[in-house]
């Protein structure tokens, strides 16, 4: 990394030579710092209203503390099943399950198909491409609502495998997976492993797979997101509270909060909006450099 | 690249290596390759794919082809549902409504994510570390979460935001009116999407090499010209994959309505965008066949705009 970041810094033109105004890096640092004051501000709202009751989250001003300091008790009520509608820690598990599973299995089929498409020239590999990346075209929409048809006839309503397979198709995961080793895996280096008589898995396994590391966690992590995120599937597909994800049983609180008529949700919605986010903020801070360094940039720049 | 496989390949395998070359060599093929392997590389990945993509697609065209009666089951009517959405006025205004959005968010959130990555590429601006990080946590924040925050904030009378229109002298704005929706949820997708947009300019544009930008300078070219007549025409290519994701993205307008819905259920209406028309006909009224053809529809509309986005851009010779 700090290689990496030593390279780039002797590569940055230094900004002098632009001859600038005086004035133009203050004002264009004020700028960069209103919109990441946009950008922060509904998160800061989340963190200081999860603090507060019911009646003080409509009834203070929304950007500083009121009232009792009532986080825990919040946090608590997580555990419970006050609206009827679920109990959001059972979500959060289940969004852990689909999470990882659809994402660790969506980066073995894309480093697969990826290594597929870049090593290999068989009949019809680019017409094959070629359909996989039209499938971006059909939208989540045209797709969940013929998928829980489908589900019907085969018993896969209410299933959590219904949520987890579609979860491993990932057409970008393949592209990048596919631009990643073009890039970093030499030809020249399977073609003399196959020489010395490796079988075509262990290439795979001990030599592009290595080689592909950055690539492969880019690709976890954005399919991690995407399972994360998801919500017109699991809405789709789930009649049963207990195995919603968070973003289903986030959406059906929002409801129930609205419709008035139930104890304290508005609490709830707030603070299970913060421990949805702040596990996906973390991981991003704690693998920011692969998501920057990784895929990202071999892929997209052509 | 190149330092990685300098350290990556020798710790990688037991095995006796070759120098390995230093960069993507697709001209060192040579002699006879076995190429079946590589049809059973992609077998795992095309048979989900035909499973739980492609199969749908043909079971909603077949679904969309039947109709579903309380008295008489299900029987073939043809065309019959395609005609109903075809004339479904919802519907419609539906489509216009989603292109509307895109044609007003997808620029702004382009033109914004770029000037943000062309300031933090020519390093003039102060904690730009700090900044590009900031602009992509939203991305990490589901749209259900994003809406249900903004809805909030963006309360009428008592959020802060409208507490703020008002101190400024805007008078009482109702974010939710039928005049406001519009621009508020284009609000609320570019706080989620131009951090995202902004990064992969960001990386695209310091793939160009520092030569250029020096050349530029000693021909005398001042920094905004440099950045819009040389470096953007470079970045191209990235910018339109990213038109064409963000377009795609807003014809499918689904979450940030849908809840918006739930606390403002007069701004948003049964055909508010295409999507929540397919969901509401199919799931909300239980008339599934109706919503997989409207389902057809709005996957042929995104396919057909697709095709032409790319025929205009291969006639205007940016695709070879």
């Amino acid at each position: 990394m700090s290689r990496r970041a030593k390279r780039q810094a002797t590569e940055l033109v230094p900004a002098h030579l632009y001859g600038l105004r005086r004035g133009t890096t203050p004002v264009l640092t004020a700028l960069c710092l209103l919109f990441a004051i946009f950008v922060l501000a509904p998160l800061v709202w989340l963190l200081i209203n999860a603090t507060k009751n019911q009646a003080y989250v409509y009834g203070s001003f929304g950007f500083w503390f009121a009232g009792p300091f009532r986080l825990f008790q919040n946090i608590a009520a997580l555990g419970q099943d006050i609206s009827g509608a679920g109990i959001f820690v059972d979500w959060l598990r289940n969004t852990l399950v689909y999470a990882v599973l659809g994402a660790v299995g969506a980066t073995i089929l894309s480093a697969l198909a990826g290594y597929g498409f870049a090593r290999f020239r068989f009949r019809g590999a680019n017409a094959l491409f070629f359909l996989v990346m039209a499938t971006l075209l059909v939208p989540i929409t045209s797709l969940a609502l013929p998928l829980f048809l489908v589900y019907a006839k085969v018993g896969l309503v209410n299933s959590i495998w219904g949520m987890i397979l579609p979860s491993t198709v990932s057409v970008v995961g393949i592209y990048l997976m596919r631009t990643y080793i073009e890039a970093s895996v030499p030809q020249d280096l399977i073609e003399a492993a196959r020489m010395d008589g490796a079988s075509e898995l262990r290439i795979f396994l001990r030599i592009a797979m290595p080689l592909s590391v950055p690539g492969l966690v880019t690709v976890l992590l954005i399919t991690v997101v995407a399972v994360w995120n998801n919500y017109f599937l699991p809405l789709i597909i789930f009649s049963k509270n207990s195995l919603y994800p968070l973003t289903v049983g986030l959406s059906s609180v929002s409801a129930a909060a609205e419709s008035g008529t139930k104890a304290d949700l508005v609490p709830v919605l707030i603070t299970g909006g913060l421990v949805t986010v702040l596990p996906l903020i973390a991981l991003f801070l704690l693998l920011e450099r692969y998501f920057r360094a990784g895929a990202l940039q071999g892929s997209l720049t052509g | 690249m190149a330092d990685q496989l300098a350290q990556a390949a020798p710790t990688g395998t037991s095995l006796r290596i070759r120098r390995p070359s230093a960069g993507p060599s697709r001209t060192a093929r040579r002699g006879k390759v076995r190429q079946w392997p590589g049809a059973v590389f992609i077998a795992p990945h095309m048979l989900m794919l035909g499973l739980f993509m492609l199969v749908p697609t043909v079971y909603a065209i077949y679904t969309s082809l039947y109709t579903t009666k309380l008295i008489g089951g299900t029987s073939f009517s043809g065309g019959a549902n395609y005609v109903t959405v075809l004339q479904s006025s919802q519907f419609w205004d539906g489509v216009g409504r989603v292109l509307l959005f895109g044609v007003i968010q997808v620029p702004l959130t382009i033109a914004l994510a770029f000037f943000f990555a062309a300031i933090f590429d020519a390093g003039i601006v102060r904690f730009s570390r700090f900044f590009r990080t900031v602009f992509f946590i939203p991305f990490a924040v589901p749209g259900v979460v994003a809406a249900v925050m903004w809805s909030f904030l963006l309360l009428p009378g008592f959020g802060p935001y409208a507490t703020f229109a008002e101190a400024l002298g805007l008078g009482k704005l109702n974010f939710f009116s039928s005049q406001l929706i519009l621009p508020t949820l284009i609000l609320i997708v570019i706080w989620e999407f131009t951090g995202y947009n902004m990064t992969i300019l960001y990386t695209s544009l310091k793939s160009i090499p520092r030569e250029v930008t020096e050349a530029a300078i000693v021909e005398g070219a001042s920094l905004w010209r440099i950045i819009l007549r040389i470096k953007l025409p470079m970045v191209m290519p990235t910018v339109v994959m990213l038109v064409f994701l963000n377009t795609v993205g807003a014809l499918q307008l689904f979450t940030e309505p849908s809840i918006l819905a739930a606390f403002q259920p007069q701004a948003i209406s049964f055909g508010f965008t295409p999507s929540l028309f397919v969901y509401n006909t199919a799931v909300g009224s239980g008339e599934y066949n109706l919503g997989a053809a409207a389902a057809v529809v709005l996957a042929l509309i995104i396919g057909l705009l697709s095709v032409a986005g790319l025929a205009v851009r291969r006639r205007d010779g940016e695709f070879s």
